[in-house]
Formats: structure tokens, C-alpha cells, sequence
């Protein structure tokens, strides 16, 4: 069981505000990603729902009961931290056994866990070794054997994979996405990394400013996004985003457009635009074109195939099934 | 010339000075021990020189092992050595931890703690001894008479008076007495010491990662497993490092050794080194030696264990 519910939580330090009071629930077994700018208070939240922090008020609620008043080590959540937090001075099966051991658990019990963790995390081979004799990949897969062993209602993390190299991140995603298959236990995930927000959430938490903008599955924050701040946020890259005549056409303050809605054409189409930057990625190209009529530099996703150079004309056209409008505080037109 | 000659060349003063600076009293000591040397002999006038005529192979070693003040004076010794280190490091821990947590007032408790360490080892053993130590002026002495006078008053009060009359009177203890010496200077010297401990631990403590200690809060460790499994082991290398210094600063303490009782019942290997050296130089320089090979086995020894205790 791991449903973790937030009941009006608000967080202060001194006399900052970083979290205004907010409701949030996680349902048991679920995928929750939080995401949102630097400084937004996603740690801030997984730190308070962990107790590592007090809150200024509300409440946190795991499985039906008020946590708000239970120590850390009592809430049954594990956490895993962007920088690991592996105790440098024990060896890696140490590491593992560290919260058995102190939970008092038997020393035939200890080992049949810690075999059993090492195993679904491939480091079989590395048990006798310290921490600082490992890579990267191998201290995050020591950090998640830490969280699996003690069989936590709920798993947090944060930024797990934000010190590992591109490929490497890629793998840790999969095999965190697997382990959640195969636990079916509630994961709440902080990054800032809009593809593992995409690609690895059942319901993404978009945040702001300690306000939350928008909760909901992957595919409804990128089609259905409620304002221009979740729009310009979710997807990659970001939303292309019109004021002024184009937007008062279709009725709306301002309008936006996905660089992936946009169909180009050499010859003809709405918008006339000249071709600023064009970046290669092999199977797309993204165009960064300046229109002509003087309007935002906008972004174009276009086939590889499609050549373009500095200083070319193109006609843009966006799709009108796709065009999301916003009114003038931000927020969505339906 | 190969590129490594020039580097080389441009070391060798360096280093030939180092040689001949450590080189030479280890050598002229190892000399001098061989022979026979006194400062001052009628009898035999030719010992008042150092010649290679007066060789007399370890008859100074035996004669030093001999002596009937040299295994005390041992055994004394790494006495009051480990018991310096031991309270040193335990104080220095325990206040290291005190004054890292963030209170009013911080930086000036921090000065005062460190002040006993620029205090001259000789006027350190003054105050101590006169102004703390002392059975009648000092602290000690006040103190015990203070208690006394208050067991005295209390005998002839009301009720509680029966009991307090069964109390005896208290004695202050002497610290000048053969038996307590050897505590006198343990005290006085933990106390000025303390401070280099908490100094550097408090250094060492600042740089541990508040993470971990967060991960560890997860994983269910009080505060004491907190301590025990991450904090102590994080301390592993400076306690390493002022047990080592001090092992070696505390093997040769003098001043306080001859200040609180000139050696009564208290004396260590240096201080049998200056009694010989009155006029046994031979002597002096074997005991010397002994001292030299004494200091190795210690910090070889100390090394070893807090290495091994530590780390796991
Ligand atoms: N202990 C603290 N004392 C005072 N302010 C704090 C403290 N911890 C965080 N803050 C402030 O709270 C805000 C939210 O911080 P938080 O660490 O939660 O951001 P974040 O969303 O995790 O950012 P990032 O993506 O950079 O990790 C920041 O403005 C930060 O300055
Ligand atoms: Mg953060």
C-alpha cells in the first residue's frame, strides 16, 4: 500500500513562502512525476512528504493515516538522492544491509534480501566493494538497492539520474520503469528532464512557484495543456507561442502551436517566414525561422529529409486541430 | 644532461640539508652512546672527551636498562601518553559535536575553546598546579574546604543534621605527591591539547555530507547508529592524525614533568634523559635512543589500531 495524499501542505522557511498551501493525491502503485523549473520547491515537496522537513501546515497522509507527526524512519517511504548519499566508509553489501540492519532484521533474512537486490540490480559482483571503488550507474543501482531491500510502501527520488551521461540515464530509466512493473509500488519522481517526465509517469505534477499548474497523464498535459505556462513547458521543444492579430482571429489573447504542427512548404501557406538556424538530428530537423512580417522567431519540426538553408523562404502552416488558444491571464480557451 | 639530472641538482641542497640536520644528532647520539662520556669525573679524566678509546659497545644500554628508574619511567611514559590521547579525543569529539550545531554566540565560544592551546606549556603547569592543583591556595584546596565547611554547617541543622554528622571530613588531594603526579600532568596537559582535537574535528565534521545523515535518518538510524556507523568512521583520519601528532608532542613533555613535582614518582624517558645527562652523556644517549625506538613502536602501534577500529 502507498497512497500518499496531501492535505493542504504549505512549507515557509523564515518568512519565504516556497510552497503556498497545496492538495495533491497519489493513488497506490502509481507513477508520479514531479516537474517544474529550478527552484520551484519539487525537492522541497518530496522532502516534506519524506519528513525530512517539517511542514509550516496541512497535513501529509499515507494509507489513510496522518503522518504529519511520525518521524521519517516510521512513514515507511524509501528515498533515493541525486547525489547517491551512499556511506562511504561500508561496503556496498554494508550499504545495502544498512537499513535491515538497523530495523533489527535477522542476519539469514538480511542476506536473502540483499541477495535478492543485488541480483534484480546486477551487482552481484560488486558487494565487497566501497562506493567510491564504483561508477556512477553502478552507486544509483546501490542507492536503489538501499530503497528496494526495506520494501517501502512508496519509493521517492530525487533527480536520480541527473549526474549520470546521456546513455546511461536512458538504461537507469528503463530499468526503473520495469522495476515499477514489477513492485506495482507507488514511485514519486522529481526531475526537471522533460523525456522522463514523458516517458516513465502514469500522472505528471507540473509545478510552479510551489503552485501546482496541472496534474495529469503525459498525453493530457501535452494535448490539453490548461495554460500557457504547463504548454510552454511540457514538450520539446517548447510550443511556439503568437500574439496580437493572428491570436485575435481566432478569437483568443494569445495562441500556441507545437513545432511539430506546423507543416512547411517552399511554395505556399499562411505564414511567410525566412529560415534562421536549422539543427540536424538525422531522422528530424529543427528549423528556427524568423517570420517575415516582423512577428517571434518560431520553431519548426520538419522531416530530415527536408533541406533548408540560412536565409531560404518558407510558408508555414499550422495545423487548426492543433492550435491551442489562451486568453489574457494564461489560460486555456476551450 | 637528461631532463631528470637538472630537477635533481636543483633538490640536492634541499635535501642534503635535511640529511645533515636529521643525520647528525641521530648519529652523533648513537656515537656518544657507544662510549663511555661524562661531563665530569676525577677518577678517570679521559671520559670528560668523546674518543672511539672509550668504546664500551652497549655497556650503556645495559647499564641504562639497568638503572632502577628506566622501566617506570617507561611504563610511566605510555602511561600518561594514552591517557592524554584518550581524553583528548573523547573531550575533543564530544565538543567538536557541541559547537558545530549553529547557537548565539558561536564565534566567541569557538576562540575561548581554542585559547588553552597558545598558552606556554611551562606557565600552563604553573597555573595549574598553584592556582587549580594546589591542596591549600588553589581550586582544589578551596573547594574541598568549602564542602567541608558546608558538611559542617549542615551537621547542626534541624532533621538532616543526624545524617551529615555520619559524613567525614574531605581531604584535598596533593598533586604534588608521588602517587598523583602523574594525574597532575595528565590534567593539565588534556586540558591545553583539547582544543587542537576539537579543532580539527570540528574542521573535519563541517565537511560531512548532510545527505547521507539524511539517508541514514530514512534508513531508521537514532542518533547514536548516526553517529556510530557515519560520524565516527567521517573521523577516522583526523582522529589518525591527533593521535599521531600528539603521541609524538607528548613522548617528550618535560616542563610539566618538572614543574609539578621535579620527577617525584612521575618521571617519562626525556626527564631521565636530562637526570642522566647531569653528567652520563653515554647514558643520557642511550636512554635517548630507547626514547627514539619507544616513539616508532607507539605511532606504529597507535596507527595500526585506530586505522582498524575505524574503518571497519
Ligand atoms: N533550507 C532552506 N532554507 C531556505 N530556503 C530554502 C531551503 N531549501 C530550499 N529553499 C528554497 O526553496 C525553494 C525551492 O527549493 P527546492 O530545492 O525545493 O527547489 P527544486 O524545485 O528542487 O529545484 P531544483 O530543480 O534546482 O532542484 C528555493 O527557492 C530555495 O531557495
Ligand atoms: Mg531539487
Amino acid at each position: 500500500m502507498g497512497r500518499i495524499v496531501l492535505d493542504k501542505v504549505s512549507k515557509k522557511f523564515g518568512d519565504v513562502e516556497v510552497i503556498p498551501p497545496l492538495d495533491l493525491t497519489i493513488e497506490d502503485g502509481e507513477f508520479a512525476v514531479f516537474v517544474g523549473p529550478s527552484g520551484c520547491g519539487k525537492s522541497t515537496l518530496l522532502r516534506l512528504i519524506a519528513g525530512l522537513e517539517e511542514v509550516t501546515s496541512g497535513d501529509v497522509i499515507i494509507d489513510e493515516e496522518v503522518a504529519t507527526q511520525v518521524p521519517p524512519s516510521k512513514r515507511g517511504l524509501a528515498m533515493v538522492f541525486q547525489s547517491y548519499a551512499l556511506y562511504p566508509h561500508m561496503s556496498v553489501r554494508k550499504n545495502i544491509a544498512f537499513p535491515l540492519r538497523m530495523a533489527k532484521v535477522d542476519a539469514a533474512e538480511q542476506e536473502r534480501r540483499i541477495d535478492a537486490a543485488a541480483k534484480a540490480l546486477n551487482l552481484t559482483d560488486y558487494l565487497d566493494r566501497r562506493p567510491g571503488q564504483l561508477s556512477g550507474g553502478q552507486r544509483q543501482r546501490v542507492a536503489i538497492g538501499r530503497a528496494i531491500v526495506r520494501d517501502p510502501s512508496a519509493f521517492l527520488f530525487d533527480e536520480p539520474l541527473s549526474n549520470l551521461d546521456a546513455a546511461l540515464r536512458v538504461g537507469m530509466r528503463l530499468e526503473i520503469s520495469e522495476m515499477h512493473e514489477r513492485l506495482q509500488t507507488t514511485m514519486i519522481y522529481v526531475t526537471h528532464d522533460q523525456i522522463e517526465a514523458m516517458t516513465m509517469a502514469d500522472k505528471i505534477v507540473v509545478l510552479q512557484a510551489g503552485v501546482i499548474e496541472q496534474v495529469g497523464s503525459p498525453l493530457e498535459l501535452y494535448n490539453t495543456p490548461c495554460n500557457r505556462f504547463v504548454a510552454g513547458f511540457i514538450g520539446s521543444p517548447t510550443m511556439n507561442f503568437l500574439e496580437g492579430d493572428e491570436a485575435a482571429k481566432l478569437g483568443a489573447h494569445s495562441i500556441g502551436v507545437r513545432p511539430e504542427h506546423v507543416a512547411i512548404s517552399t511554395t505556399d501557406g499562411a505564414w511567410k517566414a525566412t529560415v534562421g538556424v536549422a539543427e540536424h538530428l538525422g531522422s528530424d530537423t529543427f528549423l528556427y525561422v524568423h517570420p517575415t512580417d516582423g512577428g517571434e522567431a518560431m520553431t519548426v519540426r520538419v522531416d530530415g529529409e527536408f533541406s533548408a538553408r540560412h536565409g531560404d523562404t518558407v510558408y508555414l502552416t499550422p495545423k487548426a486541430e492543433k492550435i491551442h488558444r489562451f486568453d489574457a491571464v494564461g489560460l486555456r480557451i476551450t | 644532461m637528461s631532463t631528470r639530472t637538472l630537477p635533481r641538482l636543483l633538490q640536492s641542497p634541499a635535501v642534503l640539508l635535511l640529511l645533515v640536520w636529521m643525520l647528525v644528532p641521530l648519529g652523533m647520539t648513537l656515537y656518544f652512546s657507544f662510549i663511555r662520556y661524562v661531563l665530569n669525573s676525577l677518577r678517570r679524566p679521559e671520559w670528560t672527551k668523546p674518543s672511539l678509546s672509550n668504546w664500551r659497545g652497549f655497556g650503556n644500554y645495559e647499564f641504562v636498562m639497568n638503572s632502577k628508574d628506566f622501566w617506570f619511567a617507561i611504563q610511566n611514559s605510555l602511561f600518561i601518553v594514552c591517557s592524554i590521547l584518550f581524553a583528548t579525543v573523547i573531550l575533543g569529539i564530544l565538543i567538536a559535536i557541541l559547537i558545530n550545531k549553529a547557537f548565539p554566540g558561536q564565534g566567541i565560544v569557538r576562540v575561548l575553546l581554542i585559547s588553552p592551546f597558545f598558552v606556554m606549556p611551562a606557565v600552563n603547569a604553573v597555573l595549574w598546579i598553584n592556582m587549580i592543583l594546589d591542596p591549600v591556595l588553589g581550586l582544589n584546596g578551596l573547594a574541598v574546604a568549602g564542602i567541608n565547611d558546608l558538611i559542617a554547617n549542615l551537621q547542626n541543622a534541624p532533621l538532616v543534621g543526624g545524617f551529615f554528622s555520619l559524613w567525614p571530613e574531605f581531604e584535598p588531594i596533593s598533586f604534588r605527591a608521588t602517587q598523583t603526579s602523574a594525574y597532575a600532568v595528565i590534567m593539565m596537559v588534556t586540558w591545553q591539547w583539547t582544543p587542537f582535537a576539537v579543532l580539527i574535528f570540528m574542521t573535519s565534521l563541517q565537511s560531512e555530507d548532510q545527505q547521507q545523515k539524511e539517508a541514514a535518518v530514512l534508513d531508521g538510524a537514532g542518533v547514536w547508529s548516526q553517529f556510530r556507523f557515519l560520524t565516527l568512521p567521517h573521523l577516522g583520519r583526523p582522529i589518525a592524525i591527533v593521535v599521531m601528532i600528539q603521541a609524538i608532542f607528548h613522548l617528550s613533555l618535560y616542563a610539566e614533568i618538572e614543574i609539578v613535582s621535579r620527577g617525584n614518582g612521575n618521571k617519562n624517558l626525556p626527564y631521565l634523559i636530562g637526570e642522566f645527562a647531569n653528567n652520563n652523556i653515554g647514558a643520557a644517549s642511550a636512554t635517548g635512543i630507547f626514547a627514539v625506538i619507544l616513539a616508532n613502536i607507539v605511532a606504529i602501534f597507535l596507527l595500526r589500531m585506530v586505522g582498524k577500529t575505524l574503518m571497519e
